[in-house]
């Protein structure tokens, strides 16, 4: 939509705490006037068009959606190119983190769905208290670096509560 | 047509015009039409009162029959009537042979991979078989509705691959119909559900039809249809459960499983009666070559079972996959011929914890659905001023070869269409010029478990040393669902990039043989009928061009364009006047040309124009 900032797309201010409702239906109401689908007769030109504009639109609404996606986006906003990968000096996350891939091997070892499903409650709270603290830490201009840290967390969270979704898929075959 | 029309609510451009659009199931057993009439929508009916086309085409030397009277001569002939034609769409030869022995067909190589049947009338590939059924649902739209169609949307299921749906559209354009979309079935069900119930929030279709299954979740929020997933098996449906019961008839009657075509057609028509007795009774006497036995529907439950249960298993994954959690489902609805099973019924309601809904015919549903969606496309309002959206998905994830056969996927399942994503890549060997991009789609790591769609080459890569090449490579999936793939070389500004023409898929060839044979057997005016077209296409052209000029001409165009704009008007009505077909359609271009940035212009307006518009009530509140 020629605008550089998915913020301003949907008429936000950028900030990580957002209301998804809110979100959601600028999302709906900026699709239906850019959807191919209001193009399905125009010209070709128009057709590439609307797709384009969809594309990005979709693109913009699932970055701001999910929360590291749009902690990472605010990030490289306001500072340089973040790598995707890196070696992140968090010793004491690395523990936990360790804790909770055992667990989870621990789980698929033992097929056991209840516990699957209690260590998904725990994980969407962790997940929880972390964007909290990201939104916290990213009030305050002086603790990027930490903003940062947290943000690489959030990360692998996301990769984690994946892996539950595929642990979830083998056992149920 | 160049500009964007955008009405103000309420105000349609052309007020008394209805332009004529149909949706059309094309479905494995059945098929159907049906279209938006006085604001309702509902299938169309033949001469005899029929809504429901048979999916069965014969091929006799001369002509071809279609429908319920190609049905019944199946067994009778069987090489040359062609039943469940879906289940080969965008398929290989090597797949068709894996769904079975059991299809009673001569099969040929064509040009391309897909395969042929061999006929009376020649090799027929599916996608003709299949236009041949869509010539007959367009000729009894025609003749019912009393004109010429805009167009059509086509239902696929929603475990349609790239493949299957290409080959779809392929089929849709030899029939002679415009595809306004492909449309995913179980969507279609949604729109139909959703506004005959004006049901909000969570909904799951169960879609299981002659041979294919799926399952959607959507989230529907006043107008908008959006699919939170998708997932099935383009490979199960009703026809399955007649196999099982042929095969157990075999066993039971203790015949030799090597038949001939016509006792292969009797036995699965003895099968698909029996599952359907069993609807409604507890117990069928079924008779085979002299053997004669019972089924009781316990044990049909039994022969279904696996098969039931790999849906269920697809529906815990879609609703895994929409994020939510099984009790999140607020309402269930049962679409296609096959959920009238009993045992189908009641391992949905077991598994959702709810009575599933069949308010609408679930063999018409779709139909209904897919006719609303064609409606609107078209350019007609609704009657209830609620302006439709249905935001898909792609089914399954799509991605490249990597070192060590690999697939890296670059858009996951589920993804909102359309999208369009990069990836870049880079060279692993010193002076490397070129690079094969190998696009595939599925689930699976090794690519040898995925479908292949394409191959292509990047070549004239500049020689760099190993891994200092940037190379981009860009897919786009359009809301049909299909994908184009393009690769960039970012430091040379080499480019490669192709419609992805599937593997399976007709060549071009074929497919201009294809048309060429079906104008000849049309004996169609195909000069008049080009010009006819055109000048339409000029029409209305002019009348959206217009419009927008009356609408933001003064704001958006400064003297000069916008007397090059009513310049390139006026030499557009002269070649018309004059019927001059290639001065039209140059003329045409050259509008389309000139006004493009005007359209620009005004889709962005339109879309700060919307926001503004929210602010300013916010602000109110």
């Amino acid at each position: 939509m020629g605008t550089p900032c998915h913020f301003a797309l949907f008429d936000l201010q950028p900030g990580f705490r957002l209301d998804p409702e809110l979100l959601a239906s600028r999302y709906r109401e900026l699709a239906r006037h850019v959807h191919p689908d209001r193009f399905a007769d125009a010209s070709e030109r128009e057709q590439r068009l609307a797709l384009e504009q969809s594309a990005s639109l979709n693109e913009a609404y699932r970055t701001l959606k999910n929360a590291p996606h749009r902690a990472r986006y605010l990030l490289a906003l306001s500072g340089p190119e973040l790598p995707l990968e890196v070696t992140v000096q968090d010793p004491s996350f690395l523990l936990q983190q360790m804790q909770w891939r055992e667990e989870l091997e621990d789980l698929h070892d033992s097929a056991d769905l209840a516990g699957v499903a209690q260590f998904k409650r725990r994980l969407k709270v962790a997940q929880d208290e972390l964007n909290e603290s990201f939104a916290v830490c990213w009030d305050d201009a002086l603790r990027r670096e930490e903003a940062e840290r947290l943000m690489r967390r959030m990360q692998f969270l996301d990769k984690l509560s994946h892996e539950v979704r595929q642990l979830e898929e083998r056992l149920d075959d | 047509m160049a500009l964007l029309q955008i009405a103000e609510p309420g105000q349609s451009p052309q007020p008394h015009q209805r332009r004529l659009a149909v949706g059309i199931d094309l479905g494995t057993t059945n098929s159907l039409v049906a279209a938006v009439r006085s604001g309702l929508s509902e299938p169309l009916a033949d001469a005899a009162g029929q809504v429901i086309l048979p999916s069965a085409v014969r091929y006799h030397a001369d002509r071809i029959e279609v429908g319920e009277v190609a049905r019944a001569a199946a067994s009778g002939d069987p090489l040359n009537t062609v039943l469940s034609v879906k289940r080969l769409m965008g398929r290989g030869l090597a797949d068709v042979k894996q769904l079975g022995e059991q299809l009673p067909y001569r099969f040929v190589g064509g040009e391309s991979h897909m395969p042929f049947i061999e006929t009376v009338q020649g090799p027929k590939s599916p996608v003709e078989v299949s236009a041949d059924i869509l010539k007959v649902l367009r000729q009894r739209a025609e003749a019912t509705l009393g004109g010429e169609l805009v167009g059509a949307v086509i239902t696929v299921p929603a475990y349609f691959d790239d493949s299957q749906r290409q080959a779809t559209k392929d089929a849709a354009r030899l029939a002679g119909l415009n595809v306004l979309r492909l449309l995913n079935e179980p969507t279609a069900a949604a729109v139909a559900y959703g506004l005959d119930q004006h049901a909000e929030g969570v909904v799951a279709i169960y879609d299981l039809g002659g041979g294919t299954f799926d399952i959607s979740v959507l989230r529907l929020t006043g107008g908008v249809f959006e699919v939170l997933a998708t997932g099935g098996d383009s490979a199960l449906g009703g026809d399955d459960f007649d196999y099982v019961i042929a095969a157990w008839v075999v066993q039971q009657a203790g015949v030799s499983a090597d038949l001939d075509p016509g006792q292969q057609r009797l036995l699965l028509q003895a099968a698909c009666a029996a599952k359907e007795a069993l609807t409604n009774s507890a117990l069928v006497t079924l008779s085979y070559a002299g053997w004669q036995g019972e089924l009781s529907r316990e044990q049909l439950d039994a022969l279904i079972e696996p098969m039931v249960a790999r849906s269920l298993k697809a529906c815990r994954r879609a609703v895994r996959d929409a994020g939510i959690e099984l009790d999140e489902v607020e309402a269930v609805v049962m679409v296609g011929g096959s959920t009238r099973v009993p045992r189908v019924r009641q391992a949905v309601a077991e598994l959702f914890c709810r009575e599933p809904l069949a308010d609408i015919d679930p063999d018409q549903v779709v139909a209904i659905g897919a006719a609303i969606q064609a409606d609107a496309l078209a350019g007609n309002k609704r009657g209830d001023g609620e302006e439709l959206l249905l935001l898909d998905v792609i089914p399954l994830s799509l991605g490249l070869e990597t070192m060590g056969g690999l697939m890296e996927k670059v858009i996951p399942r589920n993804t909102t269409i359309p999208v369009a994503r990069a990836q870049d890549f880079t060279t692993y060997k010193d002076g490397q010029t070129a690079m094969m991009i190998h696009v595939l789609q599925g689930e699976r790591e090794l690519i040898s478990d995925c479908r292949s769609l394409a191959r292509f080459e990047l070549r004239g890569i500049p020689p760099m040393v190993a891994g200092a090449a940037k190379i981009r490579v860009t897919f786009q999936v359009d809301a049909d669902g299909l994908l184009s793939v393009a690769a960039l070389e970012l430091a040379s500004g080499v480019e490669a990039s192709i419609q992805v023409k599937p593997s399976y898929g007709l060549t071009d060839g074929e497919i201009a043989r294809m048309l060429q044979d079906s104008f000849k057997n049309a004996g169609d005016d195909k000069v008049a009928r080009v010009l006819r077209e055109q000048q339409v296409d000029a029409q209305r052209l002019l009348e959206a061009v217009e419009a927008a000029l009356l609408a933001d001409g003064e704001r958006l165009l400064d003297a000069d364009e916008r007397m090059a704009i009513d310049a390139q008007m006026q030499q557009l009505r002269d070649c018309m006047a004059a019927s001059d077909g290639l001065a039209i359609e140059q003329h045409t271009k050259r509008l389309t040309q000139i006004t493009d940035a005007f359209a620009a212009r005004r889709l962005d307006a339109t879309v700060k124009a919307s926001l503004a518009g929210r602010s300013l009530d916010e602000i109110e509140e």
